[in-house]
C-alpha cells in the first residue's frame, strides 16, 4: 500500500548491540500509558504500608531512646570490652556503608557498561545507597565517647587554628562518607527530575503537585532538555564510578592502616569494596524481591534481570573468598606469631562460631549460584540475600571484633559481649533506613519511569524492527545465552 | 548645661539611678543561690601553708606493724599523697600498696563522722560530751560493781609509746593491761623467732644469703615488714651474678613463691619432713614420699642446700604443726650458720613485739561467752571478722553488756558495739613507735581531723581528768605533751625530730615491760578433717586480714598473685578442675567443718593438685560499702590452734562441690603466657657475659624493625614533625618548641624509664602508687555498673569487662609448666604507656588529642579527645583506659570519689570526664613541676635525679628509674645501656622510651631445666 513504511534501512539500527527491548525483556509492557499507570499506580499508601511504616518508627524510636541513655550514661552501657574499644557500631557502620555501594554500582557503573538488567532495579538500589549512606553516617557520631563534640572532626576554621590530623582515616573517613552522601544523593536525584515531570503532571492534590513541580526543576520534555539530562546523568555516573571504589576502601583503611594483627593488610581495599557490592546486591535482593511482588511489578523486574544480578552477587561472592584466602595466606607467610595466633583465634579459638557462620554465609551458600535454577527462583534468592546480609555483617564482626580481642599484648586479650543497647541501636538503624525507604516508596516511583519507557517502543503506527539483515528483512533476536528469554 | 532643657519628665540622672537601683536590687535577688558559700582569702596564712604549694610532713604509716616512715604531702589543709620517708630506716623511701592506701582510710566515707550512742538497738549520733559522759559513767558502774578487773581492751596492735600509756591508764582504772592484736602478722612466726632468736622479727639479710629457702613464708608480700624485706631482697637479687636462689616450700605458691627459681610443691603440713630431710634427719626419699613432692627435686634441693653456706631458712604460712616445723627450721639455721649472718636479731624490726596470740582472743571470747566479761573496748582491731565463726567470738560479744569502739572506720566489731567514740587517724594524731632499735619514729597530725572525731589518747586523758580518782595523774593537757615529754630531748628533741620524724633514742626503754598474758588453755583438737582437698587458707597481700576491704584501691587492685579484684575465689589447680568439670569462674562450695562458702574458681598453676586455696580479707557485714565485696574465707577455718596459739588457718580438709551456675571472674589477666610475644624477657645467669658480647657487635646496616637503644632528643617522631610552629606552614623552618635551641630547651629532653625485671617482685605497689598520684578512678563498685545492664554481676562486674582504669599494670606470665607440673616460672612486668618516639597512638587520633611533646612524651590532652578510641586500638601495648561512665561526676552512681575520698585527689592532675582516653603521662605534673621549679631558682638546670614519677618512688624493690635519657648525668642512660636492655615490640618500629632489663634467672645448679 501507498501508505506502507517501507522496511528500516537505517544503518544506525545495524550498530545496535544486542539489547533485548522492552518486547523481549518486559513483554508484559505494552507502552507508556501501561508503565505511567503501573508504576504510579504503586504510589497509594496501604494499610500494609502504614503497618510496616509504625514498625520502622518504633525500631527508630528504640534505638534513639538507647542512644539517649548512652549518652547520659556513659559509653559504657555498650557492651565494650577493652581492648575490643570498637564494636557492635562499628560492625554496623561498615555494614551499612557497604549496603550502599551496590545502588552506585549498578546506576552509575552497570550503566557505563550498558547492562540492560539495571533499568528496572537501578532506583531502589539508589535509594537504598542514600539511605543507608545516612545510617552508616550515624554510626561514627553514635560510636564516640562525646559525641557532642562531633564536629572536631571537620576542618572549620577557628580561631585556635586546630585542624584535625590530616593523618588519620577516621578524618578521611568523614570526607569519603560526606563525598559519597553528596554525590549519590544527587544522582539519584537527577534521576528522578524526569519523572517528578510525570508525577507533577498527573498528580491533582495541589499541595503534592506543587511541590513535585518544584522538584522537576521546570522539566518540559524538550530535546533540549533530554540532551542536557542524558549528558548530565552520563557525567555524574563516571564522577560516581570512582566513588564506588574510594570510598569502601577509605573505610578500610581504618583497618588496614592500624597496626592491628588482622587489620595491618594491604588486600583490604579490594576486599571492602567487592564485599560492599556484594552486600549491596544482597541487600537489593532483600528489598526488591518482595517490593516487586507487593506492587505488583514482576513483569518489570523480570527473572532475567534478577538472574543477571545473581551472578554479580556470584562473582563478587567469589572475589570476596579469595579475599579471604589470601589473608590466611599472608597470615601464615608473614611467619609473625601475632598475625598466625590471632588468624588461628579466628578460626579455632574462641571466634569460631562467628568465622563459621561468615564462611558459610558468604561463600558456601552463594555457590549455589552457579545453579540457573537458583538464580531463578525467588524464594532462595530472597533467603540467601538474607544470609548474605547476616554474613556480610558478621564479616564486618570478625574483622573488627576478634582482631581487638586478640592483639600483641596476650595480658590484654579479652572477650566481648554486646548489650541490649548495642542490640537497641542496632534495630534502630534499621528502624531508620526502613522509614526512609518506606517514605520514598511511597513518594517516589520505585522503577525509573523514564528509563524503562527508554527501551518500551512508543505506541507508533508503524513498528520498528528489531534489526534487519543485509535484505532489509527483520532479524530475530539473538539472546547472549541460547534460551535465556524463553 | 542639661538644666537648659527642662524637660518635664524624668531627667536622665534620676533615671540612670533607678535603673541601677533596680538592677542591682534585681541582681541581688536574682543570683540568690541556695547555697551560700564563703570565699575568704588568707589575711595571714597558717606556717607552711602556701596556697597551692605542698607541705610535706614526715610521720609514721600504721598500716601494719612494721611501722615505716611516711612523707605526707598536703596541700591547702588535706593530705593527698603519702610516699615513703628516704630517711626511714625501714622503709628507706618505698611505700607498700596498704601504706599508700592509708589516705582511703583517712578519707574513708564510712568513716564515724561524730561519736555513736546506741539507742533502742540502732546507732545514732551523739555529740562528744554526751558520748564522753556515758563512757565515764560505764566505767564507773563497771567499777563500782567490782567488774573492773573484767573489763577487757582489745587494741590493734601498734609499737611506741601509746600501749604502754593505754597499759597505765586501764591499771589506774583498776582494769587488766590490754590485749596488742593484729590479725595479720604471723604470730607463730613470732612466737618461733622469739623462742629462737630472742626478737620477734629479726632483719633477714638476704644479701649475706648464698640460698633461701621458704617454707611458706611470704616475705615479699604480707609475711613481716614486706617493704624492707622487698628492698632486701631486690638488692641481693640485683647482684645478678651470685645472687641467691630461693626455694619455695609449700602447697601454694604465693608472690614470694612466684619469685622463687625453684618450687617443691608439698602437701600442707607436711614442710617439716623437707625441713627434716635437708637437716638430714629423713630420707630424702621418705620426705619427697610422705609429702608428695618429686624425690629428684628434692634431693637437688637437699645437695643445693648442703653446698650453700649461708643459707636462710624462713617459715611461716599459720599451719597446724608449725611448732615442729619452726623447731626444724630453727635447727637448719643454727646449722648453716645463718643466724648473725642472713639472720640478724641486732637489726630486729621492734614493731612486732608484744602481739598476742589469736589464743588470747579466743580466751577472751569464752570468757564474754560465759558472761564474765564486764566491759569490752576494742580500738582499732576487728576480732568480729578476723576471729574465725569457729572461735565463737562475735557471738560471744553479744553477751557482753556495754560494749566500747574507738573505731575510726566502721567494721565489724564496731557495729555491734553500744558506744563508738571515734578514733582520729593515724594521719590526724599524734603518736610515736619504734620500729628499729635505737629509733623512734615520729608521728605527727599531717591536717585538721575530717571528721568529728577524737584521738583515743586524748579521750582516755579526758576521762582520767573527770574522774576524782585518777585526775591528779594525768596532769597533762593531751596526749601530745605526754608524749613529747618521753621523747628523748623533750620538747627540742621533738621539734628538731619531727622535719624527718626520726628522733634517736628509745621511747621503749623507759616504759614499763609489758606484763606477761594469761596462760591460755590449749583449743581443743581438730575433731575430723574430712574432705577430698586440703584447704589452704592464707591472708590477702593486699586487704592483709581485712582491714583494706573498705578501701577501694586496694578492692581494685588485682592480687599480685592470682589478678583478681572484688571478688573472693577458691583457687584450683587446672588439672583438677578439668578432672572435676570445671572450669574459670564455675561456682563451687567449699564446706569444713566450721562452714561454707560459694565462690568461683580461679584456675591456678602455682597449687597442688590436691588443694584448694581461698584467701582472706573479703565479705565483710558490716564494714563499709566496699567491704562487702567477695566471701569471708575465715567461715571455713575449723578452730585449730598451733602451738604458739595461733590460728591454724591450714589445718584441714574441705569437701569441693559443684554448685551449678558460674560468676565472672573479675580479673584482669588475660592470657597468662606470652605467647611467643618475648614481653616479658629472661636470661639465665650463666649467659649474662656472653650476651654483653653479642651486644656490642657492630650493627651493619639500618633494617626495618632494627631499633636502636639511643634515644634522640626532640625530633624522634614524624608526627612530633607537624605539631610544630608556623601552624603546620610546610615551608616554614621554623620548629616551635620542637626545636632543640628553642628557649625552653624541651626537645633536649628525652624522658624515659627503666624497668629491672630481675628487682621487680610483682608486689604491684607502683599500681596502688599511680591511682594515687593521676586520680585514677576505680571502678568496680557494685553500683558503678548500671543498674540496667543485663549481666551486671556485683561487685567487679566492670572489671569483667576489663574496664579497670590502672595506668600501670603488672603482667604475670608463666614459662614452663603446660602440662601442669610445678616446675615453672613466672615473670612480672609492669606494663605503662611507653612513650613510643613514634607512637601508633598519635597519628590515628583525628583530633590531635594525642600528640608527641618536644621532650619525647606522648601526650594525651582530655580536653581535646573525642572518644573515638582508634588510639587504644592502635597500641600494640594497650595502656590507654577509656573513661565508660562519668566517674568523676558527683552526681552519678559511677562516682568513684564519693565524698570525702575526693579530697584525696591531686590538685595537679585532673580528673577526667566521661567518654575520653586516658593513659599514663610519666606524671608530667611532676615533670613540668621540677621545671618550673628549676626555672624559679635562678633557672637553674634540672639536677640529675631530682625527681621521679610515682611509680618509681613507691618502687620497694627499686625495679623503676626515670630520667632524661638524652642527659648522660641521668641513671637512667646508664641503666638504658645495660646488657640486659630490650625495649618490647621493638620490631614494630615505636622507639619506646620505657626499656626493660631482662630478668635473671638462676638455675638450680643440678639438674633443673632453665627456661631461657
Amino acid at each position: 500500500m501507498a501508505t506502507a513504511t517501507k522496511p528500516v534501512e537505517d544503518v544506525e539500527l545495524l550498530r545496535r548491540p544486542n539489547i533485548p527491548s522492552a518486547e523481549v525483556r518486559l513483554p508484559a509492557v505494552k507502552d507508556y500509558e501501561q508503565v505511567d499507570d503501573e508504576i504510579t499506580a504503586t504510589l497509594h499508601p496501604t494499610a500494609q504500608w502504614f503497618i510496616g511504616l509504625g514498625v520502622a518508627i518504633l525500631f527508630l524510636v528504640i534505638g534513639a531512646l538507647a542512644w539517649t541513655y548512652q549518652i547520659y550514661t556513659g559509653l559504657g552501657v555498650a557492651g565494650y570490652n577493652p581492648p575490643v574499644m570498637w564494636g557492635v557500631y562499628i560492625v554496623t557502620f561498615v555494614f551499612w556503608v557497604g549496603i550502599g555501594h551496590a545502588g552506585t554500582l549498578i546506576s552509575a557503573i552497570l550503566y557505563l557498561f550498558r547492562a540492560g538488567f539495571r533499568t528496572t532495579i537501578y532506583r531502589c538500589a539508589e535509594a537504598m545507597t542514600v539511605f543507608a549512606v545516612m545510617t552508616a553516617g550515624l554510626f561514627p557520631i553514635l560510636h564516640l565517647g562525646r559525641p557532642w563534640k562531633f564536629f572536631w572532626l571537620i576542618p572549620y576554621p577557628n580561631w585556635r587554628y586546630i585542624w584535625p590530623q590530616m593523618k588519620s582515616p577516621l578524618v578521611w573517613d568523614v570526607f569519603a562518607i560526606l563525598t559519597y552522601l553528596t554525590v549519590s544523593a544527587t544522582f539519584l536525584y537527577i534521576g528522578l527530575v524526569p519523572d517528578f515531570a510525570i508525577l507533577r503532571d498527573r498528580e491533582k492534590n495541589p499541595v503534592r503537585k506543587r511541590l513535585f513541580a518544584q522538584l522537576a526543576l521546570g522539566w518540559r520534555n524538550t530535546d533540549r532538555e533530554w540532551r542536557h539530562f542524558v549528558r548530565a546523568y552520563l557525567f555524574l555516573a563516571a564522577f560516581s564510578t570512582p566513588l564506588v571504589l574510594s570510598v569502601h576502601s577509605v573505610v578500610s583503611f581504618d583497618f588496614a592502616m592500624s597496626d592491628v594483627p588482622g587489620w595491618h593488610t594491604t588486600v583490604f581495599p579490594p576486599y571492602f569494596v567487592a564485599g560492599a557490592i556484594y552486600s549491596g546486591i544482597g541487600m537489593v535482593f532483600t528489598i526488591v524481591i518482595p517490593l516487586r511482588k507487593w506492587f505488583n511489578l514482576k513483569h518489570y523486574v523480570t527473572i532475567n534481570d534478577l538472574d543477571a544480578a545473581a551472578k554479580l552477587a556470584l562473582f563478587t561472592s567469589l572475589v570476596v573468598g579469595v579475599s579471604y584466602a589470601c589473608e590466611w595466606f599472608v597470615a601464615w607467610y608473614s611467619g609473625s606469631p601475632a598475625e598466625k595466633q590471632f588468624f588461628a583465634n579466628r578460626l579455632w579459638g574462641q571466634w569460631w562460631w562467628a568465622s563459621a557462620l561468615l564462611y558459610t554465609c558468604n561463600i558456601c551458600l552463594p555457590l549455589s549460584l552457579f545453579s540457573q535454577w537458583c538464580r531463578r527462583n525467588t524464594t532462595w534468592l530472597f533467603i540467601l540475600s538474607i544470609f548474605i546480609n547476616i554474613g556480610m555483617w558478621f564479616e564486618r564482626f570478625v574483622i573488627v571484633v576478634p582482631s581487638l580481642s586478640h592483639e600483641y599484648e596476650p595480658w590484654q586479650w579479652a572477650g566481648y559481649r554486646p548489650t541490649w543497647v548495642d542490640y537497641a541501636i542496632l534495630c534502630g538503624s534499621f528502624g531508620w533506613f526502613s522509614m526512609w525507604f518506606l517514605l520514598f516508596i511511597k513518594q517516589f516511583p520505585v522503577i525509573a519511569l523514564t528509563e524503562i519507557k527508554e527501551i518500551v517502543k512508543p505506541r507508533l503506527k508503524f513498528r520498528h524492527a528489531q534489526g534487519v539483515d543485509s535484505t532489509a528483512h527483520p532479524l530475530p533476536f539473538m539472546p547472549d545465552t541460547p534460551g535465556e528469554f524463553d | 548645661m542639661s538644666t537648659e532643657t527642662e524637660s518635664k519628665g524624668i531627667k536622665r540622672r534620676d533615671f540612670l539611678k533607678v535603673i541601677g537601683g533596680g538592677a542591682a536590687v534585681a541582681a541581688s535577688i536574682g543570683c540568690e543561690s541556695d547555697r551560700v558559700e564563703k570565699l575568704i582569702p588568707y589575711l595571714v596564712s597558717p606556717d607552711n601553708t602556701v596556697p597551692g604549694v605542698s607541705t610535706y610532713y614526715a610521720t609514721t604509716c600504721r598500716g601494719c606493724a612494721a611501722g615505716c616512715g611516711v612523707i605526707a604531702e598536703t596541700r591547702d589543709g588535706r593530705t593527698t599523697k603519702l610516699e615513703g620517708n628516704p630517711a626511714h630506716p625501714v622503709n628507706r623511701g618505698a611505700l607498700c600498696s596498704t601504706g599508700q592506701a592509708e589516705v582511703q582510710a583517712l578519707y574513708n566515707p564510712d568513716r564515724y563522722r561524730s561519736p555513736m550512742i546506741r539507742k533502742n538497738g540502732k546507732l545514732v549520733a551523739a555529740k562528744w560530751d554526751e558520748a564522753l559522759k556515758l563512757f565515764a559513767q560505764k566505767l564507773g558502774e563497771t567499777r563500782s560493781r567490782g567488774g573492773a578487773a573484767n573489763a577487757v581492751f582489745i587494741n590493734q596492735h601498734e609499737s611506741g609509746s601509746f600501749p604502754a600509756f593505754l597499759d597505765q591508764w586501764l591499771a589506774d582504772f583498776g582494769m587488766p593491761a590490754h590485749v596488742s592484736y593484729d590479725a595479720g602478722v604471723d604470730t607463730e612466726a613470732i612466737a618461733a623467732h622469739t623462742a629462737a632468736y630472742g626478737v620477734a622479727w629479726p632483719r633477714f639479710d638476704f644479701n649475706a644469703a648464698a640460698l633461701i629457702i621458704s617454707f611458706g613464708a611470704d616475705f615479699l608480700d604480707g609475711w613481716g615488714p614486706s617493704v624492707p624485706q622487698q628492698l632486701d631482697w631486690a638488692d641481693a637479687r640485683a647482684k645478678l651474678v651470685g645472687a641467691p636462689r630461693l626455694v619455695t616450700v609449700g602447697a601454694r605458691r604465693s608472690l614470694t613463691g612466684l619469685n622463687a627459681d625453684t618450687w617443691l610443691d608439698c602437701k600442707p603440713g607436711t614442710e617439716v619432713m623437707i625441713a627434716r630431710a635437708l637437716a638430714g634427719q629423713m630420707p630424702v626419699a621418705d620426705a619427697a614420699q610422705q609429702s608428695g613432692v618429686d624425690a629428684k627435686r628434692l634431693q637437688a634441693v637437699v645437695d643445693e642446700y648442703h653446698a650453700a653456706k649461708p643459707a636462710l631458712v624462713l617459715a611461716g604460712g599459720h599451719i597446724a604443726n608449725s611448732a615442729e616445723l619452726f623447731a626444724a627450721v630453727t635447727a637448719l639455721n643454727r646449722a648453716n650458720g645463718a643466724v648473725g649472718t642472713t639472720i640478724r636479731p641486732d637489726q630486729a624490726f621492734l614493731g612486732y613485739e608484744g602481739i598476742a596470740p589469736e589464743a588470747q582472743l579466743r580466751a577472751i571470747g569464752d570468757r564474754m561467752n560465759s558472761g564474765a566479761v564486764s566491759l569490752l573496748m576494742v580500738r582499732g582491731a576487728n576480732p568480729a571478722y578476723t576471729m574465725p565463726r569457729s572461735t565463737g567470738f562475735a557471738a560471744a560479744m553479744k553477751k557482753v553488756p556495754f560494749k566500747v569502739s574507738f573505731a575510726s572506720i566502721m567494721n565489724d566489731t564496731s557495729e555491734m558495739c553500744d558506744l563508738i567514740l571515734p578514733d582520729h587517724h593515724s594521719l590526724e594524731q599524734w603518736g610515736d613507735a619504734e620500729p628499729v632499735k635505737g629509733t623512734l619514729s615520729l608521728q605527727q597530725p599531717t591536717m585538721d581531723p575530717v571528721f568529728d572525731s577524737l584521738a583515743t589518747s586524748d579521750v582516755l586523758i579526758r576521762i582520767a581528768k573527770g574522774d576524782p580518782a585518777t585526775a591528779a595523774k594525768y596532769p597533762e593537757p593531751d596526749y601530745r605533751t605526754w608524749l613529747i615529754a618521753r621523747v628523748p630531748g623533750g620538747e627540742e628533741g621533738m621539734r628538731t625530730g619531727l622535719p624527718t620524724a626520726i628522733v634517736a633514742g628509745s621511747a621503749l626503754a623507759r616504759t614499763a615491760p609489758r606484763p606477761a598474758l594469761p596462760a591460755i588453755p590449749a583449743a581443743p583438737a581438730l575433731a575430723s578433717t574430712s574432705g577430698d582437698m586440703f584447704l589452704f587458707i592464707y591472708h590477702h597481700p593486699v586487704l592483709g586480714d581485712g582491714r583494706g576491704a573498705n578501701k577501694p584501691w586496694l578492692q581494685e587492685l588485682p592480687d599480685p598473685v592470682t589478678k583478681l579484684t572484688w571478688q573472693t575465689v577458691v583457687e584450683m589447680h587446672p588439672l583438677t578442675a578439668a578432672k572435676m568439670g570445671l572450669d574459670n569462674s564455675d561456682l563451687v562450695t567449699v564446706t569444713t567443718s566450721a562452714g561454707s562458702l560459694t565462690a568461683p574458681v580461679y584456675l591456678y598453676l602455682g597449687i597442688r593438685q590436691d588443694t584448694i586455696a581461698i584467701a582472706t580479707g573479703r565479705g565483710h557485714i558490716n564494714a563499709g560499702r566496699y567491704a562487702k565485696a567477695g566471701e569471708n574465707a575465715y567461715d571455713l577455718v575449723p578452730l585449730a590452734e598451733n602451738a604458739a596459739g595461733g590460728i591454724a588457718l591450714v589445718s584441714t580438709r574441705a569437701k569441693v562441690v559443684k554448685a551449678g551456675g558460674s560468676m565472672l571472674l573479675a580479673t584482669t589477666e588475660g592470657s597468662a603466657r606470652q605467647h611467643l610475644r618475648d614481653i616479658a624477657r629472661a636470661i639465665p645467669v650463666g649467659e649474662l657475659g656472653a650476651g654483653a658480647e653479642k651486644h656490642k657487635e657492630p650493627e651493619e646496616e639500618h633494617l626495618p624493625g632494627d631499633a636502636s637503644h639511643e634515644f634522640l632528643p626532640g625530633l624522634r617522631s614524624p608526627v612530633a614533625n607537624d605539631a610544630q610552629g608556623d601552624f603546620g606552614d610546610p615551608a616554614s623552618k621554623d620548629l616551635g618548641m620542637y626545636n632543640p635551641n628553642h628557649w625552653s630547651n624541651m626537645a633536649k629532653r628525652r624522658w624515659a624509664m627503666t624497668i629491672d625485671l630481675a628487682r621487680c617482685t610483682g608486689c604491684a605497689a607502683c599500681v596502688t602508687a599511680c591511682y594515687a598520684e593521676n586520680n585514677i578512678p576505680t571502678v568496680g563498685a557494685d553500683w558503678q555498673t548500671p543498674q540496667i545492664l543485663p549481666d551486671r554481676t556485683g561487685f567487679g562486674a566492670n572489671i569483667t569487662r576489663s574496664r579497670e582504669m590502672a595506668w600501670i599494670r603488672l603482667e604475670r606470665y608463666y614459662e614452663g609448666g603446660e602440662d601442669g607440673s610445678a616446675d615453672f616460672e613466672t615473670r612480672f612486668i609492669p606494663m605503662m604507656c611507653q612513650h613510643c618516639g613514634n607512637a601508633p597512638c598519635e597519628p590515628v587520633c583525628p583530633v590531635y588529642a594525642t600528640y608527641h611533646a618536644p621532650d619525647g612524651l606522648n601526650v594525651q590532652v582530655y580536653n581535646r579527645c573525642v572518644g573515638t578510641r582508634y588510639c587504644s586500638n592502635n597500641c600494640p601495648y594497650k595502656v590507654r583506659y577509656f573513661n565508660w561512665f562519668g566517674y568523676g561526676e558527683p552526681h552519678r552512681p559511677q562516682y568513684a570519689f564519693p565524698e570525702p575520698l575526693n579530697w584525696q585527689l591531686n590538685p595537679d592532675v585532673t580528673v577526667r570526664g566521661k567518654g575520653v582516653m586516658e593513659k599514663c603521662s610519666m606524671c608530667v605534673q611532676r615533670i613540668r613541676g621540677a621545671e618550673h621549679r628549676a626555672k624559679l631558682e635562678n633557672n637553674r638546670p634540672l639536677r640529675p635525679d631530682e625527681f621521679t614519677t610515682a611509680c618509681a618512688e613507691a618502687c620497694p624493690s627499686r625495679a623503676i628509674t626515670f630520667g632524661d635519657a638524652a642527659d648522660e648525668s641521668w641513671s637512667v642512660t646508664r641503666l638504658i645501656k645495660d646488657e640486659r636492655a630490650y625495649h618490647v615490640f621493638e620490631e614494630l618500629n615505636t622507639f619506646t622510651a620505657v626499656v626493660y632489663l631482662k630478668k635473671v634467672n638462676h638455675p638450680s645448679p643440678a639438674t633443673e631445666p632453665a627456661h631461657a
